[in-house]
């Protein structure tokens, strides 16, 4: 039909037939690069809906440091022999793939149904320019330290306390 | 989105979508169902983390949706602030990790017990 409907279709068929992937790959580090393709189409997705700065942090941050942890991590504690051990949980496999298939068909049901939300009458602030990246990124960055500076702020503190958390807890002795 | 909406939200500024927005709700919801699934199924703690990583942006999927849809930016600020805090989790949650690994020499949660009894 169009352009942003082909897109739309490859892009979520890619995203989740690679999270299905994640979901029954047997070792952490096929997971994690199937999530790594997952991410990029959600960062196609995201380019759709009008936010191609979050695109862009979605592939640095997501896909380039987060994972990229997650593989360090992996490789540093070298899992592969523990990930082929037997599945023994039966009961706990069925009762988590009905509880999962019962949430997730009722949510995609109420989503599917619901209309959209109500459209602001004076969209004037926060309104998302349609000039895309050029007016997007200055407009994200008025908010960031307008009406969103507290949080912002209190978000740096949040990850200086990582980053303390971090070192300590890779400290090999507590004292 | 019906007619009347869709001409409100021009009238407000916003381009028209030519995919329905319900259709990027829907495979955000799927996708937060398979980051359940992964997270009650596996047993490797890490690739359970991973899996709450892939419910985190699913969410994040179902804010930019609803944030392109009201034309209102305050969805993509809240997508950038799970962004950053997921980057702080993920640090700590990788450090407790490796010190478990080192302490047990194991990440399997079945193994992982000694806070149940």
């Amino acid at each position: 039909m169009n352009g942003e409907l082909l897109v739309f279709a490859a892009a979520s068929a890619v995203a989740i037939v690679s999270a299905l992937a994640m979901l029954f790959q047997k070792t952490p580090v096929k997971s994690v690069l199937s999530l790594v393709v997952t991410f990029f189409a959600l960062a196609v997705l995201s380019v759709l809906l009008a936010a191609p700065f979050v695109a862009a942090l979605q592939v640095i941050v997501y896909a380039g440091a987060i994972l990229v942890l997650f593989l360090f991590v992996i490789m540093l504690l070298n899992l592969t022999q523990e990930a082929a051990e037997r599945e023994t949980r039966v009961v706990h496999r069925f009762l988590s793939a009905v509880s999962v298939l019962a949430l997730g068909g009722i949510l995609v049901g109420v989503t599917w149904r619901s209309g959209a939300p109500p459209v602001p009458v004076s969209a004037s602030l926060n309104a998302i320019p349609a000039t895309g990246v050029d007016g997007e990124i200055p407009m994200l960055g008025r908010l960031l330290f307008t009406d969103y500076l507290l949080p912002f702020e209190a978000l740096s503190v949040l990850l200086l306390l990582a980053v303390v958390g971090a070192l300590l807890l890779s400290k090999r002795r507590f004292e | 989105m019906n007619p009347a909406t869709m001409s409100a939200a021009a009238a407000a500024g916003v381009s028209v979508m030519s995919v329905a927005p319900s259709a990027y709700l829907v495979v955000g919801t799927i996708l937060f169902a398979i980051g359940l699934a992964g997270a009650l199924l596996k047993r490797n703690a890490l690739s359970i983390f991973l899996s709450i990583e892939l419910m985190m942006n699913a969410v994040n999927l179902l804010f930019l949706t609803y944030a392109r849809m009201r034309g209102d930016a305050a969805g993509q600020m809240v997508v950038f602030f799970v962004i950053a805090i997921a980057a702080a989790e993920a640090a700590i949650g990788l450090a407790i990790f490796v010190a478990l690994f080192r302490a047990r020499q194991t990440v399997d949660v079945d193994k992982i017990n000694f806070l149940k009894w």
